[in-house]
């Protein structure tokens, strides 16, 4: 499949399942996006564990320019307050619009769990057809040491009562992803 | 501890109950016709019996395995830091999780939805051992408020409708909700339920499948609760039933690929979570998690073994075999089900909640097939729950009267013949000289009245056929007539019709008279020995090697010849061949004529509008769907199409006798369809459809004529295509 297929069906399937997919041209973009985004739901928080460097900087810049409070780690101490989780995600699956995350690191589970929103940056090369393209790279991860791998595919969701769709159950209400082009 | 009544009479007491519950009618309704419509949907563009069958061999060949991939699981889960137990009883697994929870100094759990857990009723044993358990999925947390079980596999709150979730939170929470405000219920759950994640020191989740090879569970959820439950707490406990294991990556992805489409009608859950061994957990020892699975047997490996049984362990827990059954449709899965719910449900409350719970459920099946057409690991349950009726029978202390007459008479066809004809010199004070009973006498209850009953024949079909077919001069297919006892005894004209529609067409029909009933009712009645027997006189009446085709115009007998003959006597040499030569030449009135003579359109106006019934042991026994359509409209008909055409009618031969009830309320929402196509006319392809279906109209002094489509054919000058050789 090319790129511009993957694409298309990947933000398809994600769209049916309630998410959004928006590209960003580069991580400031994405990092604009998340902060507008969390203003505009009136947020006062975002939780950015598992980036470093010139990322997490201009994270950290956005963040202060807008009156944001931004937690990177220790996010159990924090846990009641989180509005924006803003993560990586590793992989994404066309066939089905999911994230692949690897979610060995705590902060990044809490993040993408206990967040209102999730914004997730997804590196459109990153993107495979479907869950049997990636049978390698999870085996492999499976083989050293712990791992927690988490597929997400839109927020949270129930039909428990009367089978009529409720977002935000107990995870993110809604998924936001970020495809960012691959060369940044 | 939760019984459901092993004595009949009080069992369907409590199905009447229910079905007179308009609330839980309606809710189950919507939540069914949702369910059913998004599950079609995903499989749209794939072959899902295809996915269902290499499920079904996975898991299949994992089974003699059990104990090894146990084996390598521990290795390799206790290699990344997990611990690994195994319970043998239901008991010792509640047991060895509050002993872990004992260790760990834990007051509070909190819980994502584990069927397993159900099935040890692990929640009131923790509790009686002073531990806090909060339920956090949202339709567990429902029914955990209300003190009740689930109803559901995937969707354990389904029987209530959303007042009465509203009040239940009025009344345990407080407050003045809006039932209509399904969010703000959804909302409440979200609030409550994050404290009680943020103070908890243990989790339990339940498992969808645990890899071997890598030591790697899955779990497959959509709220995000387990993913909040295996995270936040200190401590997280697996419990899984050694089923669970899969040797590899490969099954487990096969699994998750079939499971979200068949069970919930999505493409995939919103979350499929993989963890394997102690993860950061900074609350855990060391900043790790202690992390423990515990694998519980409670009988499955001995299932495991069983070369009939085992099958059942192929079962993935995605609940559709509840959600396509006529009957949970209509009475839900309290009362279709113990802790297991629907088709698995019957099987396995007898192998993990025993005989007593089982005895009266278990015979609750129409045998429709439903179950097993849609089973995401193909399992064949309708069998396996007639087998687990069948043990059941088998430790009676001694066998009901009726099977006692039925094996008795069905093994001597002559005994059984002359019955039925005399059968009609007893019915005609009944019938008043009518063709039909309307009030039944009074042995047998008012219950029995939803439907009124055929008289049988004066002559017999297998009197009038040596006058009814003429040889034909240069025969192209030799035929030869299977007629069952409906046909030859009941409704002789159906097959009269079909004498009409082939004559002059090359077709040598015979009509051996030595054969007698297929078989099929004592199978259904538990009796296989009688089963068998009454094959080999078919096998011996009528020879499959004489003839090109065996036809059928009842679609139970032919599915029965079918299917079930080979398996009857497959040890036995000799007659195990012929009986698959038998099957394979068996063919249903329908496809025969649509597909092996064609016929030619009639021309003109277009006739009276009419729907059609698709008997089960035709659309799912026999897989025929097209054909039996084509020949309606290609018979000049006005076809009008209804959405449950291929649902049951509620008759299932004994099943009808037993619980006239349901067998009633399943009738019933058939022909509330069927009237509100405005048919004149209404057609099965089978005598047992067309005997329910009239006599249900009959009572609702119907103007609907019910035909077989033999019947309705002939009656339009329908005519095979002329031999062109
Ligand atoms: S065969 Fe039909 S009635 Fe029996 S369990 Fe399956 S779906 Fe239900
Ligand atoms: S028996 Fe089949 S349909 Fe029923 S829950 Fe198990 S896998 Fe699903």
């Amino acid at each position: 499949m090319t790129q511009p297929a993957l694409i298309e069906e990947f933000t398809e399937r994600a769209e049916g399942l309630s998410a959004s997919v928006a590209p960003a041209p580069d991580l400031a973009a994405a990092v604009e996006y998340a902060v507008k985004l969390t203003l505009e739901m009136g947020g006062t928080t975002l939780a950015a564990p598992g980036w470093e460097g010139d990322d997490l900087a201009a994270i950290e810049a956005a963040c202060a320019s807008a009156g944001l409070e931004l937690f990177s780690s220790d996010l159990r101490a924090v846990a009641d307050n989180i509005f924006c989780g803003f993560t990586q995600a590793d992989w994404g699956i066309a066939e089905t619009g999911t994230l692949v995350i690897d979610s060995r690191s705590e902060d990044l589970r809490l993040a993408t769990m206990l967040a209102e929103v999730h914004v997730a940056v997804l590196l459109r090369g990153n993107l495979r057809p479907n869950q049997e393209a990636l049978h390698d790279e999870m085996d492999a991860l499976f083989k050293k040491g712990p791992a927690y791998l988490a597929f997400i595919s839109g927020p949270s969701r129930t039909g428990d009562i009367e089978m009529v769709l409720t977002l935000g159950a107990h995870g993110p209400r809604q998924v936001h992803v970020m495809l960012l082009e691959d060369a940044s | 501890m939760k019984t459901t009544p092993s004595d009949l009479k009080q069992y369907r007491a409590q199905l009447k109950d229910a079905l007179g519950n308009e609330f839980l009618g309606k809710t189950l309704e919507t939540f069914t016709d949702i369910i059913c419509q998004r599950r079609d949907t995903c499989f749209e563009n794939m072959d899902f019996a295809a996915l269902a069958a290499e499920v079904g061999r996975m898991k299949d060949a994992a089974l003699p395995r059990l104990m090894e991939l146990y084996a390598q699981f521990k290795e390799q889960a206790e290699a990344a830091g997990a611990q690994v137990h195994f319970a043998a009883t239901a008991a010792e697994a509640n047991r060895i999780i509050a002993g872990i929870a004992e260790q760990a100094s834990v007051k509070k759990i909190v819980k994502s939805k584990s069927m397993t857990s159900e099935e040890t009723f692990l929640n009131p044993h923790l509790e009686g051992e002073g531990f806090k358990v909060v339920e956090t999925d949202l339709g567990e947390w429902i029914i955990q408020l209300r003190g009740e079980g689930p109803s559901h596999m995937i969707a354990p709150a389904i029987h209530l409708s959303r007042q009465e979730v509203a009040e239940l939170f009025n009344r345990v929470i407080g407050g003045d909700r809006d039932p209509d405000d399904i969010a703000g219920l959804v909302q409440v759950a979200r609030e409550q339920l994050r404290q009680e994640y943020l103070s908890a020191d243990m989790g339990i989740s339940g498992v969808n499948f645990a890899i071997a090879d890598s030591g790697t569970m899955g779990l497959v959820t959509n709220e995000g609760n387990a993913r909040l439950v295996t995270t936040l707490p200190r401590v997280h406990v697996a419990l899984a039933g050694l089923d669970k294991l899969v040797p590899d990556l490969d099954t487990a992805l096969k699994i998750v690929r079939i499971l979200p489409r068949n069970g919930a009608g999505q493409i995939i859950s919103n979350y499929v979570t993989w963890i394997r061994g102690a993860n950061e957990c900074a609350t855990g020892p060391e900043g790790k998690k202690e992390i423990h699975f515990v694998f519980l047997d409670n009988g499955r490996l001995a299932l495991a073994a069983d070369p009939v049984f085992g099958e059942a362990l192929r079962c993935i827990r995605c609940g559709h075999c509840a959600n396509v059954c006529p009957i949970y449709d209509k009475v839900g899965g309290h009362n279709y089900g113990h802790v297991y719910i629907g088709a698995i449900g019957l099987i396995l409350t007898y192998f993990y909640h025993g005989r007593e719970n089982a005895r009266a459920l278990v015979k609750n099946c129409l045998n429709c097939q439903a179950c097993k057409a849609n089973c995401a690991a193909s399992i064949d349950l309708p069998r396996l729950i007639k087998k687990t009726a069948g043990l059941i029978l088998d430790q009676e202390p001694r066998r009901p009267a009726k099977n006692q007459l039925l094996a008795h008479v069905l093994k001597n066809r002559k005994l059984f013949h002359f019955i039925l004809r005399n059968a009609y010199l007893a019915q005609k004070p009944l019938a008043k000289g009518d063709k039909v009973i309307r009030h039944l006498p009074s042995f047998f209850g008012p219950e029995h009245g939803f439907r009124s009953l055929p008289v049988v024949a004066r002559r017999p079909l297998r009197e009038r056929w040596p006058a009814l077919v003429t040889a034909e001069a240069s025969p192209r297919h030799r035929v030869a007539l299977f007629g069952g006892c409906l046909i030859d005894f009941v409704y002789p004209e159906q097959a009269e019709a079909l004498v009409g529609l082939v004559k002059g067409r090359g077709v040598q029909l015979d009509y051996p008279l030595a054969q007698t009933c297929c078989g099929l009712p004592a199978q259904m009645m538990c009796e296989e020995d009688t089963a068998r027997e009454v094959a080999r006189q078919n096998l011996g009446a009528l020879d499959p090697a004489k003839y090109d085709y065996i036809l059928t115009l009842c679609a139970s007998c032919g599915s029965h010849l079918k299917e079930n003959l080979p398996k009857l006597l497959a040890g036995d040499p000799g007659l195990a061949a012929k009986a698959r030569q038998m099957a394979d030449k068996v063919i249903d009135f329908s496809s025969f004529m649509n597909d092996v003579l064609g016929v030619e359109p009639t021309q003109g106006e277009t006739g009276p509008k009419l729907a059609y019934h698709a008997p089960c042991h035709l659309c799912r026994g026999l897989d025929v769907h097209r054909a039996p359509r084509d020949l309606i409209q290609a018979a000049g008909y006005d076809y009008a199409p209804y959405a449950d055409e291929e649902v049951c009618c509620g008759f299932g031969g004994s099943y009808s006798l037993e619980f006239p009830e349901m067998s009633a309320a399943i009738l019933g929402h058939k022909l509330d369809q069927v009237e509100a196509t405005g048919a004149e006319i209404l057609v099965s392809d089978c005598p047992g459809c067309v005997l329910q279906l009239s006599g249900g109209l009959d009572q609702r002094d119907s103007p609907i004529e019910v035909l077989h489509i033999a019947e309705a054919l002939a009656r339009a000058g329908l005519k095979p295509a002329p031999d062109k050789s």
